[in-house]
């Protein structure tokens, strides 16, 4: 009886391995196509190249004399170059990573030495050289064909999951590797995911419910998410490690209410936080003629106090002086006042005088505020801790969904600041950034970092000492809140 | 007679030579590596690692960090492998870069936890830094080339004389390990 078990049981191993093949080869026709030791045909423009296979790899370096490209070996850097036209690919045996044009990049699999080179998977192939090169494989009977245009869609896994709020949903979307990803309204009723040289595939083993998502739909390179009547998409918002894609679905918003009422019907509302960075015996960065960061932050977080009291925002400093303030008590104290927004504003220094430009941080979560000690630091700074609580799994899953929202938030405050920042100083815009900044850390309301400046740079600093900068530069963030908090 | 019973010997020493290796499993391959492992034989000398290519991040005229390739021994083990990468990036780039660490550090030791954090320890800095920038680059120069270079490793900590730093310029925070951020490699 076992050992009838025992046979069915891999009779059905077989059969189920026979299918498996059998899908691989009607998808893959060159797996069945072509037996171990055999040679792969590929084509480009009226002329072929058949090249051996070892093992799972080809030898890759014909298919890029195939295409006309120029690939040479560098004992020196022990790196093999591959030229076409404009393009530079550099790639060494046995390593995952490759250099496209300056770029570092990675790639599913490492190549090999082999007896005529180089031999690399299709992957390989396709992903690292002929990907970049601007090219793409269409399998054939035997080989490949190699097509000008868009890179082979690899499939990216896709986990839905969604939580229902009071009057929103979060849905997040997480991704098994990191892919250029858009996120477009449709008519509103349709967002759509578009991933630029992926094909989604949702995972069928999960399920989930929300009564604001009626479907997910994937097509082509598209993911489409189905709402029900009056639902739209508020906001959307990409995190890394693990990639997700967040979307904020609700209500459709009502068009905004002129200025006026708008300012006039905030009865006690809550204050924006301004974080002069440094302080104390910390003077922060220092620049050649003395001008101490410390100092010039704080100029410009009262210029910036003066621009957004006028502007109808209660406002609160996290030092009013030459202070020393631990990080974790700035903000606390944002947390403690529930702040509508929270700004640091800090000068940078390089090692590089050359470099320059103002550039806007919020949070990534790379690192530690998603976990326990984050939650349990904002739970402690917004209610007395209750005897014996503990942290639960729900509880972190709820941190997580609220850091997504609060990061959501944040990177459209440090979008709207730097935005503002680009416009009015004329800087070279060095952009949005993440990184876990410690003043940033279980901030329960949208917070951004502002570098207005690098000291370490001669001209800039000289504009940083002058009264004139400062107050551009306290209009211009004072115009970025005052966007994002008009925009919610 | 004599020679007889010498080929008599001789052939009774041969049978029971045959019969105590057919006895001891028949072994001289399982005896050998219990004679080269109490040193009876020549040691063999390590062979070296095999040269590799790693990829080292530095920084550029931008304040951003630019990768460089070099060709180095690289051993298997982790934590050699580490040593082996950080070496590289504290002799600073070869041309067209600057370092990421901007005094004369040193590595004073690597540790990993098995969960895939590593814990890199670099001799503390002479005078104190400033600048985000400047905690950026050298943080994120010395996280993700290791990580780089040894995707089994999630994620690195950086110590400073021997000791875990809230924050090295009053920014970020390094009191936990740091994932890779490819945020800051230019472009």
């Amino acid at each position: 009886m076992i050992g009838a078990i025992a046979l069915s049981s891999l009779r059905r191993r077989f059969l189920v391995l026979g299918a498996l093949l059998a899908l691989l080869g009607t998808g893959w026709g060159l797996a069945q196509d072509v037996g171990p030791g055999a040679g792969v045909e590929f084509r480009f423009a009226g002329r072929s190249v058949v090249v051996p296979r070892i093992g799972s790899r080809l030898e890759i370096l014909p298919v890029l004399s195939l295409l006309g490209a120029e690939a040479g070996y560098s004992p020196a850097a022990q790196t093999y170059g591959v030229t076409l036209g404009d393009d530079f690919i550099q790639f060494a045996l046995d390593r995952r990573f490759i250099l496209v044009n300056g770029k570092l990049d990675e790639v599913p699999d490492a190549p090999t030495a082999s007896p005529a080179g180089v031999a690399a998977s299709v992957q390989f192939l396709e992903r690292g050289l002929l990907g970049p090169l601007g090219y793409h494989l269409e399998a054939i009977t035997g080989g490949y064909r190699i097509m000008p245009g868009a890179r082979f869609a690899e499939p990216v896994a896709v986990r839905p999951a969604a939580a229902d709020f009071g009057a929103t949903t979060t849905l997040v979307l997480t991704l098994d590797r990191s892919v250029e990803t858009a996120v477009t309204d449709g008519d509103g009723t349709e967002p759509t995911i578009h991933f630029s040289d992926a094909s989604p595939r949702l995972d069928s083993t999960l399920t989930f419910q929300s009564r604001r998502v009626q479907r997910l739909l994937t097509q082509g390179h598209d993911l489409k998410v189905e709402l029900p009547e009056g639902v739209g998409l508020l906001s959307w918002h990409l995190l890394d490690d693990p990639p997700r894609v967040i979307l904020e679905l609700g209500r459709r918003r009502p068009t905004p209410v002129p200025e006026a009422v708008n300012i006039a019907e905030r009865s006690g509302p809550p204050p924006i936080v301004i974080d002069p960075g440094h302080g104390g015996d910390d003077t922060g960065a220092v620049a050649a003629d003395g001008l101490m960061e410390k100092n010039l932050v704080l100029d410009i977080a009262r210029r910036l106090e003066r621009r957004l009291t006028t502007l109808g925002y209660p406002v609160r400093l996290t030092r009013t002086g030459d202070d020393s303030r631990a990080l974790s008590d700035r903000t606390a104290l944002a947390n403690r006042l529930q702040a509508r927004v929270f700004v640091s504003l800090h000068a940078n220094a390089s090692t590089v005088a050359a470099v320059r430009g103002a550039e806007t941080y919020y949070m990534s979560l790379d690192s530690s505020s998603t976990d326990a000690h984050a939650a349990a630091t904002a739970d402690l700074e917004n209610q007395p801790a209750q005897a014996g609580s503990t942290s639960s799994s729900l509880d972190l899953i709820l941190w997580d969904l609220a850091q997504a929202e609060v990061l959501n938030e944040s990177s459209r405050l440090a979008l709207d600041t730097q935005k503002r920042l680009n416009e009015r100083l004329g800087l070279r815009d060095r952009g949005v950034k993440q990184a876990p900044f410690v003043v940033l850390t279980g901030a329960t309301m949208p917070a951004i970092l502002v570098e207005v400046g690098f000291l370490s740079n001669p001209e800039e600093a000289r504009r940083l000492a002058g009264a004139d900068y400062r107050d551009r530069l306290a209009e211009a963030i004072a115009g970025g809140i005052d966007d994002f908090v008009r925009s919610q | 007679m004599s020679w007889r019973l010498l080929v008599i010997v001789v052939l009774g020493l041969v049978l029971l030579g045959l019969l105590g290796w057919l006895l001891t499993g028949g072994g001289a391959s399982r005896q050998a590596p219990r004679e080269e492992a109490t040193g009876a034989g020549p040691v063999p000398t390590p062979s070296p690692a095999p040269h590799q290519q790693v990829v080292l991040l530095f920084t550029g005229t931008d304040g951003q960090l630019h990768p460089e390739l070099r060709a180095v021994p690289l051993p298997q083990e982790l934590e050699a492998r580490v040593r082996v990468v950080l070496g590289e990036l504290l002799k600073g780039p070869t041309a067209g870069l600057l370092p990421v660490v901007p005094y004369a550090a040193e590595l004073n030791a690597v540790y990993t936890d098995g969960n895939g954090n590593a814990f890199v320890d670099l001799t503390a800095p002479p005078k104190p830094l400033t600048g985000s920038n400047t905690e950026l680059i050298l943080a994120y120069g010395v996280v993700d080339s290791v990580l780089l270079n040894c995707p089994e490793l999630h994620a690195v900590q950086l110590l400073f004389g021997g000791r875990e730093v809230q924050t090295l310029t009053g920014h970020l925070d390094l009191s936990r390990p740091l994932v890779l951020n490819k945020g800051f490699i230019g472009a």
